[in-house]
Order: structure tokens, then sequence, then C-alpha cells
């Protein structure tokens, strides 16, 4: 019976301690992805439009403003702001 | 008469006549496909587990599953499918290659992932903390299943189901002990079918009215995050990889699980140029899968193994692990609100546990009958994704651990 409440006692711990630290790895990956795309692949997104101020621009305009732009130059390009004329 | 006689012994009528219990499984089956069809609990597992609890006890039919031992050669040899097949029939020839062999959990798993948004959880990473501390019920309800006469493996069957994941549940159990699958099956889905009622039933007995009323869009406002997402499709995509590497260094175990989940989520983040990938995965393959694993499920519960006082006890317990999951989340939250300015609201914790997404949309209703305006679904599916990946990281503790 003692054998049994140890064995019980280190799963919960053993158990425990991974499933946080397992976790804890997904916070600190999850962060380290953020900050990394955050830095080098600042792509516009185009779901926050109306924070924006374009959210005049329908959303198939604007998948169609961000793929021209992406292609023309190749991936490196950003856009900031879209004004209609 | 001799004409009669003959016809009658070419029926199940004398057999079933001659075993009470088998009449009992059929009516459990038959209470089962009610739960399904007219009740809607879960009726995709529900209805394919419940007629395979009928056909595998009618006598005669050849379809209920055979221990183990039965198919065992010397020299830890096996019987070879064709052999499982032609002796004890096509149930014994699916149980034996798609569910022994821990097959069709994962596969399971991969739709479940190209289904799952990991987007609430990304940008709500705080809260995935939450996902680990409703794994308690999962190690906590070990103690009460071994002074109840559980052995070690049997008990960590048991403790999975308070991770309210049907595969991983299915997965440890295949693996630690396959003679409960049957009995934990049920109670892993019946529990996650009544969410709607213990959730609630947990939180108003741990949660304040003053804890109901913090509202999440209020403390945002307050304390903003410190940073946003630029670019959350290539989030999206890098995320599976490098957690798929770094969960298979850490807890090699809970792979198969939560590999398969990663990959689903993977194909389907890429977008256009998997998406036939995608749609096989939570279509036609997962579907095929789940008819399987039911039907399968449904017939290891023969009169002889399920009409068992374990079955009691994986019943009872299987709830305990399920409510101190609830209350074990609810619990983090409260602690991590005593140091923290920016306060959570505790259903939040309340739904680490996986059952997604329908812990997140009764803890959402929850908040709402208490503040209208209090809108929880994107933060507890943070702490609800999160508690898919504890489950399977569970699970593979108690692989490693137990097995």
């Amino acid at each position: 019976m003692e054998e049994g409440f140890n064995q019980a006692l280190i799963l919960l711990g053993v158990g425990m301690l991974t499933v946080f630290s397992v976790l804890l790895f997904v916070v600190l990956i999850g962060n380290g992805i953020i900050f990394f795309t955050n830095r080098f692949f600042p792509e516009f997104e185009t779901t926050n439009n109306k924070h924006n101020g374009n959210s005049d621009i329908d959303s198939t305009k604007m998948a169609a403003i961000v793929a021209a732009v992406k292609k023309v130059s190749g991936g490196k390009g950003r856009i900031v702001k879209i004004n209609r004329k | 008469m001799e004409v009669f006689k003959q016809l009658y012994d070419m029926t199940a009528l004398g057999p079933i006549g001659d075993n009470p219990g088998v009449l009992l499984m059929i009516v459990i089956g038959a209470l089962l496909l009610y739960l399904g069809i007219v009740k809607k609990y879960e009726p995709l597992l529900l209805v394919p587990i419940g007629f395979g609890v009928i056909l595998a006890n009618l006598p005669g039919g050849n379809m209920g599953v055979v221990a183990a031992e039965m198919v065992e050669l010397p020299d830890h040899r096996y019987l070879n499918l064709f052999e499982i097949a032609s002796e004890y029939g096509i149930m014994n020839f699916i149980y034996y290659s798609l569910i022994k062999t821990g097959f069709l959990p994962p596969i399971i798993f991969m739709g479940v992932g190209a289904l799952t948004d990991f987007g609430p959880m990304l940008r709500n990473l705080r809260l995935a903390f939450f996902g680990a501390a409703a794994q308690i019920g999962i190690f906590g309800v070990f103690f009460g299943a071994m002074a109840l006469g559980f052995t070690p493996k049997e008990a960590g069957s048991l403790g999975i189901i308070g991770g309210a994941d049907g595969p991983t549940a299915i997965y440890t159990t295949i693996m630690l002990a396959p003679h409960l699958l049957g009995p934990i099956a049920i109670a892993a889905y019946s529990y996650m079918a009544l969410v709607p009622v213990i959730v609630p039933l947990v939180a108003n007995r741990f949660i304040s009215k003053k804890e109901f009323g913090i509202h999440m869009k209020k403390q945002d406002k307050l304390y903003p995050p410190k940073y946003k997402i630029k670019n959350i499709k290539a989030v999206k995509i890098i995320f599976p990889i490098v957690l798929g590497v770094v969960v298979a260094i850490l807890v090699p175990s809970s792979v198969p699980l939560l590999g398969m989940l990663l990959f689903g989520n993977l194909i389907k983040e890429i977008g256009t140029a998997t998406q036939r990938l995608s749609d096989a995965a939570t279509g036609p393959i997962m579907n095929t899968a789940t008819i399987f694993l039911g039907l399968s499920v449904g017939a290891t519960m023969t009169a002889e193994v399920f009409l068992d006082l374990k079955t009691l006890g994986i019943i009872v317990g299987g709830f305990l692990a399920f409510a101190i999951s609830i209350a074990g989340g609810i619990t983090a939250v409260k602690v991590y609100n005593l140091f923290s300015k920016k306060k959570i609201n505790p259903l939040i914790g309340a739904t680490g546990l996986s059952a997604v997404p329908m812990a997140s949309r009764v803890a959402n209703e929850l908040g709402l009958k208490h503040d209208g305006s209090n809108h929880l679904l994107q933060y507890c599916m943070a702490s609800n994704i999160s508690g898919v990946i504890g489950s399977a990281v569970a699970a593979g503790v108690l692989i490693s651990l137990l097995g």
C-alpha cells in the first residue's frame, strides 16, 4: 500500500512537472517565434485592416494588393498604408 | 419437430436465454445509441460504440473482441492477422490491426490537429499555463484508484479520463490496460458529452460572484499586451514544426499523439498548397478512423469483461478525475490572481482540460450569464487548446513511467 502511495506521489510530481515544463516551452517557443517573425517577416495583416484605416477596402481587393506587392518585391515588400484616389 | 429444434439451435435465442448478462449488455448498447441519436451526446462516437456493443454481445456472431491471451503464442509471438480473422472474426482483425497497434488514435489526432486553430493560444500565451494546471485530475485520481485495488497501469488509464480527450484516453489505455478499453472509452466520451453539466457544477462551487465578473476585455485595456503579432500566418506555420521537435526531445512517448496533432495543424495552416491533405485528414481519413475505432471499442465490451466492479470504479473515478481537473485549473487562476495586477477570470482555468471547443463554449455562456458584455470565448480557447497539448504530454508521462 505504501509502495503504491509512493508511486502515485512520484507520478504526480513527475507528471505535473513535465506538463508544466512542456507548456512553459510552448509559451517560450510561441514568444520566440512571434519575436522572430515580427522582426524579420512583419507582413501586412489583412485581417487588421480596420485598425489601419483601410476599412473601406474589401478583403478580396486587399488580398490581391498584398499578393501583388509580394510578387513584385520578391516577398520583401511591406505595405504601410493604402490610400484611395 | 426435429426441424424446429434445428431452427432454434441455429438462432442465438438459446445462448441469450442461458446468459442474462448478454441481455443487459444489449440494453447498455441501446442506451448508448439513445444517448447518441436522441440526446445528441457525442453521436459520432457513441453510435458506433453502442452498435459495436450490441454486435459483440449477440452470441454466435463472432464479433466480440477476445482477450490478448487468446491470440498469444509461446515466445512472445502472436497469431498473424489472417489467422486472427479466420479464427475470431473480422472485428478481432480490425481491433488487433488498427486498435491494439495504437494506429487509430494518432490518425484521429491528425484530423483534430487539422481542425485546431492555435491562434487564440498564440495571442494569449500566458493562459497556456492553465492548460497544465488542469491536468492535475489525471495524476490526482491515481491515489484513489490504487487504494481501490486497481493496478498502477489500470489506475493510469483511469486517470487519463481527467484529460477529457477521447483519442488520448483510448491510446493510453491501449498501451497500459487494454482490457479496460471499453469502460474507459465510454466513461471518457460520456463525461465529455456532459461538459455542459460538469463545468458549471464545479465552477459554481469554486468561483465567487466577484470572480465570475472579472471582465477580460477591460483587463486587456487596463494592461494591454506588450506586443502584437504582425504576421500570424508565419507564426502559425513555424509553431507546430518547432514545438513538434521540442516535444519529441522532451517527452518522446507523447510524439505519436502530439506529432500527428501538430502535423495535422501544419497542413491546415500552410493553406492552399496543402489544402487537399488537410481536407483528407479532416474528412475521409478521420471519419473512417472514427467508424472503426467506435465499432471495435464497442466490441471490447462483452458481458464477461464489462459487468465487473472495476467498471463502476472507472465510472466514479473518471468523474472525480474530470472534476479535479476543472477545479485544478480554477485554483491555478486564483493563485495567479493573488500575485498579478491583471486579473484573469477563473472560468478560463476551468477550460484547461481538453474537450475543445465544448468546454470553452460552456465557460463563455457562464461568463455571459454574469455579465452580458464579458465575452470569454477567445481566452477560454487559449487554455482549452493548451489543455489538448497538456493531456497528450500527461499521457506520454503515464506510458513512459508505467508502460
